[in-house]
Parts: structure tokens; C-alpha cells; sequence
């Protein structure tokens, strides 16, 4: 069943780059990568990169320039399927997180001052199934090793990828970490996508929300339990809406008012 | 059947047998048949199962899902199936091409108990991809057809294109000695011959029938049993005797995983073959 | 049975005889009075006062992940690499129930070879403890034990009263057959009685377990399931904890660039949202109160069909774990209409999705 190698092309829109690098850091994996698909273009990796069709489009980052929408659609146009990887290209990043527009230009002031930008023109922080088809998501801040080779070896064999429908708290709970939620600590582990391995609990910190919301948050629960732990509705907000900011928006709407 | 392990590998019942695709064709837009056989040749012939029962197909990193067995053990060696695509696994079963390779791990569930309705009157209603576990009542009937008294088959289908295996039901129709009824809901060539109506308007076709000796066989979308099961209960038959088939997510087949507990009953062990007795008292159902 | 009596100083010389060729695992404080099984390599990490782990003793017969096999086309080959031989030390009486309502079920029918191995190889070693407020086992008639044990270690004041519960039990003690002594006084079986009518006296938490089956059949349509299913964070960790929930997922993870892949097996939990979803993104519970209902049918009403019993055991895990306080004792107090909003009046009264 020899077929022709999947075209699949790596993109970074405004993120940190944390994705890409992750991708580049599978160093046993790598060269298995480059052999099995024909990697178009993948900027932090090589230069002859070329643009055209595609099956796979990987796409890292939030969507915060008009640059960045022109390249996004002309991506769409061009893959078969769309991947977004990583919490901004799935939920906006923490760049996303102030929701409401005017809040964002308050904020763009704050840092920038009153200057023009020249070369492109600067908008709110969005997900990019904002303005684009999405197919499949990879959660993560940035993305797992694991998780990453999984994803790539199912689809190398149209598989689509495994979904992430499970909060923190199962790995958590594999690992055999005592609960810092029950324990009084502001721990978002019940309501962020699980994939991570509980990485930070296991270490003793609380989960910070940082792969995204996951399917089916119990947030109104959640929020009442940390409101009668003695937190306030400022910092619970601020820490729901850090990571997951545009998914959420309606969410601390309507609880704090 | 229930309450023995009867599955082909009495060691570890989740290691699948090697298999290959032997034949497969469309039988509607989103349904394929397969036909299968399992490469160790004394396995294929000394296979053993009851219609009702199902497989679980495996394909390499795509997964596995269970799938009503469509063939009748009366004619042993090759096993067929009836397959919808409807997400990974089947996807992928689909893109397969006549001798690739699958897993199969069965025969499991309880299986109707075909064994002791011997001289009775069969009643099968089927609707859509119902047919699946159906057929291999069917065809395990007709096989049998001196142990059983009378034989009446009612089909139905959305479109004439969506029935799947019609060739193989009208065929069935020269026969004299089954009643054999196909209904679409609409017809959209303007060619059916048949019936025009969902499938409980075939009911008053079925004339004289004696409902204590009738044993009723159906399976078919949600929607369908509401109506169907309405019609046999007018016809006085009596519910411990009417046979539904229920399908829940399952990731074993063997009772372990819990994924297809209806409460407490485990769907792959204590069915997937119920009463319609059985399924009046299931919570979770109601 | 046979009874015999142990040095208390003797103790870990013992244990240290015994697993010579297996791997002993015995509670390890892991976080503040927090307990956890694990291998033990210093003998002083054994915490012989605790009095329940996070994780019970499954966890040691079907690990979290665990891969079954490898696939290819060629064949499988099978991976029992979790099946080590082991010598389990210090299990509770409700957790040693907890494995006989396992072995029940894991044997039912079909014989789970992956539980079956890692259960056969492993030497379950008791020990006697006293309830804290969260133990239920009174309750659940599962806080002495007849059987499920190779050894069982009552403690008494300077020794250990050891029952002999099976026969690669009484090969333990043929190790070092000095350290014990046949002769129990008068005076042990004295000492013996009053620590078991004090225990008896001790448990702070009384359930009706005897009404809970009915109650779950007559109050199966009550609101108070809306009102947990508010509460509940469907977060998994009730079943995770629990000595007796089964639950898993199976995973195919194919290997790059080889036509292998390895099949794996994680726990799952029917408390989460994604564990009733079938194709086309249908879900059978989709509410999460229906999947309470579902975890209190399994265990205050009934658990495998033909079998019948409930299958709460009274450890207490839910109670210590659950971050919202749902928990066998407070769906009991619901169920038997008592004070619910003292647990769940932080949630605002119009919540009701
Ligand atoms: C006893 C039984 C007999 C069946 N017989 C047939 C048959 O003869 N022909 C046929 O086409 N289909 C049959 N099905 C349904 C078939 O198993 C599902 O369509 C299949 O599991 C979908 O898997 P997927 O990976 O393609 O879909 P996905 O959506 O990718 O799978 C999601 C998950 O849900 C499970 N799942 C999804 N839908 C169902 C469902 N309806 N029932 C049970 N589990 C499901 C899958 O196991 C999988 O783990 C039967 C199901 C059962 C329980
Ligand atoms: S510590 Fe956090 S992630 Fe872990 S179980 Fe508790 S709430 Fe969930
Ligand atoms: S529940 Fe009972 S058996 Fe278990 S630790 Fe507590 S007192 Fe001991
Ligand atoms: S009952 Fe508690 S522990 Fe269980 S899923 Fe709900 S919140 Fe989590
Ligand atoms: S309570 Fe839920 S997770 Fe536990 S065994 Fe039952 S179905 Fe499985
Ligand atoms: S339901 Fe709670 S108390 Fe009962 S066995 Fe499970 S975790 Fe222990
Ligand atoms: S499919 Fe696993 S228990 Fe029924």
C-alpha cells in the first residue's frame, strides 16, 4: 500500500514558537519525520520552503494581524485538512485573553503607546477558528512530545488524530497526587483539557489551564466551590480566563458579574 | 450461551485472530459488505457462533469496534458483515481492499436462542443496517427451514437505494415458503414495485398469526421500535417472546471495560440480545 | 484457620525474608497523611499507622496504562510486563473486599488474563486498622475479613496475631519458622477482643447500607440527581480511587514508521463526559447527573447482573477525594432526604444545567 508521501506544511502565526520548537525537538524522531512525509515548509526548520497544495497544514499561533488572516486564508486554501496546534491557534493564547474589545484597546495603549504600526495592522488576539474551517486540534502550552508523534503516526495512515476529551484530573489522579483542589488551592486541573500528564500537580503546583478548556467544564461548579475556599471573583477570573480567554468569554459573564 | 466463554482464544480473549478480506462491495452509499476469513484454516472452519452474536473487528492503529455477525453458522468457514461508516474504525475498515488484513476477536454476546424456537412461527422486522443481525437469522432459518414452522420476513428502508442486500431479499421472494415483505418510506425512482410506507405498514400482511408459538426478531434505528414493537404487542405476542437487539459503545466485548452497561447488565455479555420483557425494565432506558 | 503470633520487632525482618525474590510494595506516607502503595527499598518508608492509600490495591493488578500487546499483521505479542511477582503488604480489610468483588468480576465469564496474572502472582498480606472519619466499612459489613488474604496481621500490644489464609501463606512462614510462636495466651485473646469491641465502637460514620438499593430504585427520578449533577465536576477521580470500579479505555498507538502498533488499556470513568459517547458525537449520558446515577447504582444498588450486590466497600476514598463532596456518605444522607444543602448550598439555586 506504497502511496505518494503526505505533503504537510508548518506554520507559526503569533505565538512564541514554543510548537514549532517542540516539533524540532523530537530529535530521535526527526529524521523518521522527514522521511515518512514530504515536508513542504517549515520555516524553523529549513529555507526551501515551498507554498503550494498540501495535505496537512499545521498551524501554530493566534490570529492577531491582518497579516496573519491573509496567511491563515491562503493556508485554508491550500491543505486538505487544518490543523490548529497549540492553545493559541485553538483558543488565542494568553495574548487572547482580554475578550471584550474595548478592553483590548485599552490594554494595546497601555503597552504600545499611540504609535502607527506600519507594516501590518494589528487586531484583537483570536483563535484561528475564528475566521477559518478547522479539522482536528491539538491542545497544549506548547504541545506534547508524545502527543505530537501519536498525532503524526495516525495521520500518516488517515487516521484522524486521538481526541482529548478528559480533564487534568484523571492523569492527575494516575499519578496518585493528592488533590490540591480539595486541599483549599486554586486548581483548574476539572476543567482543563488532560494530555499533559499533570505535569504541574505532580510537581506539587496546581494546574493554571494552560491546554485549554476541556469539553464539558463544570465552570459554574468550580467557580462556587474556589468563591467558598475564600478566593475572590477578580483573581478567579483572572486565572480562568488566562489560558482559555476566548472559549470562556460568555462562561465569567455570566457568573461574575 | 450466556455464562460460558465460548470465544476462539480460551487463553487471553483480547488477542484478535489474524484475518483477510476475502470479498467486499457496496451494498449502499455508506454500507460496505466484507467477507472474511481467518488465516489459521482450522479456526475458520471450527469457528462457532449463534446468530445475534458479534465480532470485534480490529484494523492496525485505527482501533476496534463490534459488528453483528451477518453470516449463519449453518454455513461455516467464512464470516460476513454489514459495515456503516461512521467514524474511525469503520473509516478505515472501508478504505480496505479484498485480501488485506483485519483482526477478529468473538464470537461474543449471548446471541439469540434460535436452539429453542424449533416448530415455532418467526417474525423478522428489520429496518436499515438492522438487517446486519438479522440476516444471519435469516439465512440460519432458511438453512433450517423443516425445524421451524412458518417464516416471515418484513424489511424496510429509507430509499429503494439505502436497502441494503435487495438483490438477495427479492430473491427471496420466488421462494414459497417465506413470506417475504419490502417497504421504502419514499420512493425516488419512480421503479419500486413493492410497498410504499415505513415498515409497521406491512403489518396487516401478516394474516392468522399465532402468537403464542411466534417468536418476533427486531433491530433497527431508535425510532423504529416504538411502532414495531407496538404492532407485535396488538398481535398479542407475548413480550418475553418478542427479540430486540441493543447496541452501547464497547471497548472489550467480554464485560470488562463497562462501556456498554445498561445499569448493571453489561450489554457485550448479558445481550446484546434482549426481550422485549428485559429491556421494559431498564432504567436507564426508559 | 491456623493462628500463630509475631514479634512486632520482628516484623521487618520477615518481610525482608520473604521478598527476597519478589518485589514488596506496603504503604509509603506520600504527602501529609497521605498514603500511597509503593516498592519498597528502606524498610523505615513503611508507614504502618496509615489509614488508607490514595489509589487502592487495583492499581497494582491493572496499573493505569498498561500496554496488552504489540500488533502487527504477522501476529500479537502479548505484554504481561506488569505481572510481576509481588508481595503486597499492609492491605486494609476493606480493600482486601475490594479485590474479592474484583476477582468477581474480572473471572465473570470471561477471564481477564491481565488482572488474573498480576493477582496470581501477588501475595496479599493484611493488616488490621482503625477507622478515621471517613471509613465506612462497618457500615458495609466489609470491616473484618474471612478470606481473600495469603496473611493477615492483627496487631496487638507488643505482637502481631497472624491468620495463615492460604497455603503459599503457610510457606511464608516456614521461611522463618523462629519468629513464630504457636502458643496464643489467654491474655493475647483477651487484648485481642477488646481492640475489636474498641474498633467496633470507634467508626464515626453509620449508613443504612441495608435501605440503599431500595432508595436507589424509589428515588430514581428525584431531583436531588439534578442537584448533584450541578456539583459534580466531572472530573473522574471517584472512580479512579475506588477499590471497585473497573472501568477502561483501550487505546491503539501505532509506532512510527513500522507497522506495529501497541495496544494499550487506561482507566476510565463513567463519571466523565466523554465515556458514553459513541459515533457521530451521540452520548448516552450526556448530563452529568445521569452519570452519577449510574456510579450509585454500582455502588449502594447493584453491580454485575446474576451477581447482584452493590459494590461500595466502605473505604472512604470517595469522601477523601471528591472535591466537591460527593461521596457515598452524603448521597446516602440524600437518598435518605436528610440535609443535602449543607453540602451543595454553595451552588446558586437557578443553577440547573
Ligand atoms: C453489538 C453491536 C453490533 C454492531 N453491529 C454493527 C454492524 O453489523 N454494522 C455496523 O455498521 N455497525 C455495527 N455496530 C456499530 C459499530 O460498532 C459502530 O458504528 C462503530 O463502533 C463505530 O466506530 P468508529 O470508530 O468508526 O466510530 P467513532 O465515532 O470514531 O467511534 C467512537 C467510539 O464509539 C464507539 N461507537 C461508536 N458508535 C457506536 C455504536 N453505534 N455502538 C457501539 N459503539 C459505538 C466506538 O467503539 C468507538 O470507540 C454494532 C455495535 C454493537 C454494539
Ligand atoms: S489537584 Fe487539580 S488536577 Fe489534580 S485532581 Fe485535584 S483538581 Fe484535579
Ligand atoms: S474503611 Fe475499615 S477496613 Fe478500611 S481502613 Fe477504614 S477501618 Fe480499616
Ligand atoms: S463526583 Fe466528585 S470526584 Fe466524582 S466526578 Fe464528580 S466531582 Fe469528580
Ligand atoms: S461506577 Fe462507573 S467507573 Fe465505576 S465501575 Fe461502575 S461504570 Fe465503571
Ligand atoms: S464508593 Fe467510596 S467508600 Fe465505597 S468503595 Fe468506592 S471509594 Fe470506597
Ligand atoms: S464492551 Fe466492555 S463491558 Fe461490555
Amino acid at each position: 500500500m506504497k502511496k505518494d508521501k503526505l505533503k504537510i506544511g508548518i506554520y507559526e502565526l503569533t505565538g512564541c514558537a514554543g510548537c514549532a520548537l517542540l516539533i524540532l525537538d523530537c530529535e530521535n524522531e526527526l529524521v523518521d519525520i522527514f522521511q515518512a512525509a514530504d515536508i513542504q515548509s517549515f520555516l524553523m526548520a529549513k529555507s526551501d520552503n515551498i507554498d503550494g497544495e498540501l495535505d496537512i497544514a499545521l498551524v501554530e499561533g493566534s490570529v492577531s494581524t491582518e497579516k496573519d488572516i491573509e496567511e491563515l486564508m491562503d493556508i485554508r486554501k491550500r491543505a486538505e485538512i487544518v490543523v490548529a496546534i497549540g492553545l493559541c491557534s485553538m483558543v488565542g493564547g494568553i495574548q487572547g485573553r482580554f475578550c471584550d474589545e474595548k478592553e483590548w484597546k485599552e490594554n494595546f495603549k497601555k503597552v504600545y503607546g499611540d504609535i502607527e504600526m506600519t507594516h501590518t495592522k494589528p487586531i484583537q488576539s483570536k483563535p484561528i477558528d475564528a475566521y477559518i474551517k478547522v479539522d482536528y486540534y491539538l491542545p497544549g502550552c506548547p504541545i506534547g512530545k508524545e502527543q505530537f508523534l501519536n498525532f503524526f503516526t495516525r495521520m500518516l495512515r488517515g487516521n484522524p488524530p486521538e481526541r482529548y476529551p478528559q480533564p487534568v484530573c484523571v492523569e492527575c489522579k494516575y499519578n496518585e497526587n493528592d488533590c490540591l483542589l480539595k486541599n483549599g488551592i486554586l486548581c483548574l486541573g476539572p476543567l482543563t483539557s488532560g494530555g499533559c500528564g499533570a505535569i504541574c500537580i505532580n510537581h506539587n503546583l496546581p494546574c493554571v489551564g494552560c491546554w485549554g478548556p476541556v469539553e464539558g467544564g463544570n465552570w459554574t461548579s468550580e467557580y462556587y466551590l474556589l468563591k467558598e475556599k475564600g478566593f475572590d471573583d477578580e483573581l478567579i477570573k483572572n486565572k480562568m480566563a488566562n489560558f482559555s480567554g476566548t472559549k470562556i468569554a460568555e462562561v465569567s459573564e455570566q457568573l461574575i458579574k | 450461551m450466556n455464562g460460558e466463554n465460548k470465544c476462539m482464544n480460551q487463553t487471553n480473549p483480547y488477542l484478535p485472530e489474524a484475518a483477510r478480506i476475502v470479498r467486499t462491495y457496496p451494498l449502499t452509499e455508506d454500507v460496505k459488505f466484507f467477507q472474511v476469513r481467518l488465516v489459521d484454516m482450522e479456526k475458520a472452519i471450527s469457528f462457532k457462533y449463534s446468530p445475534g452474536q458479534f465480532a470485534m473487528i480490529s484494523v492496525l492503529g485505527a482501533g476496534e469496534a463490534p459488528f453483528s455477525i451477518s453470516s449463519t453458522p449453518s454455513r461455516p468457514g467464512l464470516l460476513e458483515f454489514c459495515i456503516r461508516k461512521a467514524g474511525t474504525v469503520t473509516n478505515a475498515i472501508f478504505k480496505l481492499k479484498e485480501n488485506d488484513h483485519i483482526g477478529i476477536r468473538g464470537p461474543y454476546g449471548n446471541g439469540f436462542p434460535i436452539e429453542s424456537m424449533h416448530g415455532k412461527d418467526i417474525i423478522i422486522v428489520m429496518g436499515g443496517l438492522g438487517a446486519a443481525p438479522l440476516r444471519s437469522v435469516l439465512l440460519y432459518c432458511l438453512d433450517n427451514r423443516d425445524i421451524f414452522g412458518r417464516v416471515a420476513l418484513l424489511h424496510g428502508a429509507k430509499r429503494p437505494a439505502e436497502m441494503i442486500l435487495r438483490e438477495e431479499f427479492f430473491a427471496l421472494k420466488e421462494r414459497n415458503d417465506l413470506e417475504c415483505y419490502l417497504t421504502v418510506d419514499a420512493d425516488d425512482t419512480g421503479k419500486w414495485k413493492e410497498n410504499i410506507g415505513v415498515v409497521t405498514t406491512l403489518f396487516p400482511l401478516l394474516k392468522d398469526i399465532n402468537p403464542s408459538k411466534t417468536f418476533a426478531f427486531v433491530c433497527g434505528p431508535p425510532v423504529m421500535y416504538k411502532f414495531v414493537l407496538k404492532e407485535l404487542i396488538k398481535l398479542n405476542i407475548p413480550k418475553n417472546q418478542i427479540l430486540m437487539t441493543l447496541e452501547r459503545r464497547m471497548k472489550c466485548g467480554v464485560g470488562k471495560c463497562g462501556h456498554c452497561a445498561i445499569d448493571y447488565i453489561y450489554t457485550c455479555i448479558d445481550g446484546p440480545v434482549f426481550t422485549y420483557w428485559d429491556v421494559i425494565h431498564m432504567r436507564e432506558l426508559i | 484457620m491456623k493462628i500463630v503470633k509475631l514479634k512486632k520487632e520482628n516484623l521487618f525482618s520477615f518481610l525482608e525474608a520473604i521478598s527476597e525474590e519478589a518485589e514488596l510494595w506496603a504503604p509509603v506516607q506520600k504527602y501529609e497523611n497521605k498514603h500511597s502503595f509503593q516498592l519498597i527499598k528502606d524498610f523505615s518508608q513503611i508507614d504502618l499507622k496509615y489509614t488508607r492509600t490514595i489509589l487502592p490495591p487495583k492499581k497494582l493488578f491493572l496499573p493505569p496504562t498498561f500496554n496488552m500487546f504489540l500488533a502487527t499483521e504477522q501476529g500479537y505479542e502479548e505484554d504481561f510486563s506488569h505481572a510481576t511477582k509481588k508481595i503486597l503488604f499492609g492491605v486494609h480489610p476493606c480493600d482486601i473486599h475490594g479485590l474479592l468483588i474484583l476477582d468477581r468480576f474480572f473471572q465473570h465469564v470471561f477471564d481477564d488474563p491481565y488482572y488474573s496474572k498480576a493477582r496470581q502472582n501477588t501475595l496479599i498480606l493484611g493488616l488490621s486498622c482503625w477507622p478515621d472519619e471517613n471509613c465506612m466499612c462497618k457500615s458495609t459489613n466489609t470491616h473484618i475479613i474471612e478470606e481473600g488474604y495469603d496473611l493477615f496481621f492483627s496487631e496487638l500490644e507488643n505482637d502481631y496475631l497472624v491468620w495463615i489464609g492460604s497455603s503459599q501463606g503457610d510457606d511464608c512462614i516456614r521461611i522463618k519458622p523462629g519468629f513464630f510462636d504457636e502458643d496464643i495466651t489467654d491474655e493475647d485473646i483477651q487484648i485481642y477482643i477488646k481492640w475489636q469491641n474498641e474498633r467496633d465502637k470507634a467508626f464515626q460514620v453509620d449508613i443504612n447500607f441495608v435501605a440503599m438499593p431500595d432508595l436507589m430504585e424509589l428515588k430514581y427520578e428525584n431531583p436531588i440527581w439534578e442537584k448533584l449533577g450541578d456539583a459534580c465536576l466531572a472530573c473522574g477521580s471517584c472512580s479512579n480511587v475506588c477499590p471497585t470500579c473497573n472501568c477502561y479505555n483501550v487505546l491503539d498507538k501505532p509506532l512510527l514508521n513500522k507497522d506495529t502498533s501497541e495496544i494499550g488499556r487506561c482507566w476510565d470513568a463513567c463519571t466523565l463526559e466523554s465515556y458514553s459517547e459513541v459515533a457521530g458525537g451521540e452520548n448516552f449520558r450526556e448530563k452529568r447527573a445521569q452519570r452519577l446515577k449510574l456510579w450509585y447504582t454500582h455502588k449502594l444498588q447493584a453491580y454485575i447482573s446474576k451477581y447482584g450486590k452493590p459494590a461500595c466497600v466502605g473505604c472512604g476514598r470517595c469522601a477523601s477525594t471528591c472535591p466537591v463532596d460527593i461521596n457515598v456518605q452524603t448521597v446516602a444522607k440524600a437518598l435518605e432526604g436528610k440535609d443535602m444543602d449543607t453540602f451543595w448550598n454553595r451552588l446558586s439555586k437557578e443553577v440547573t444545567k
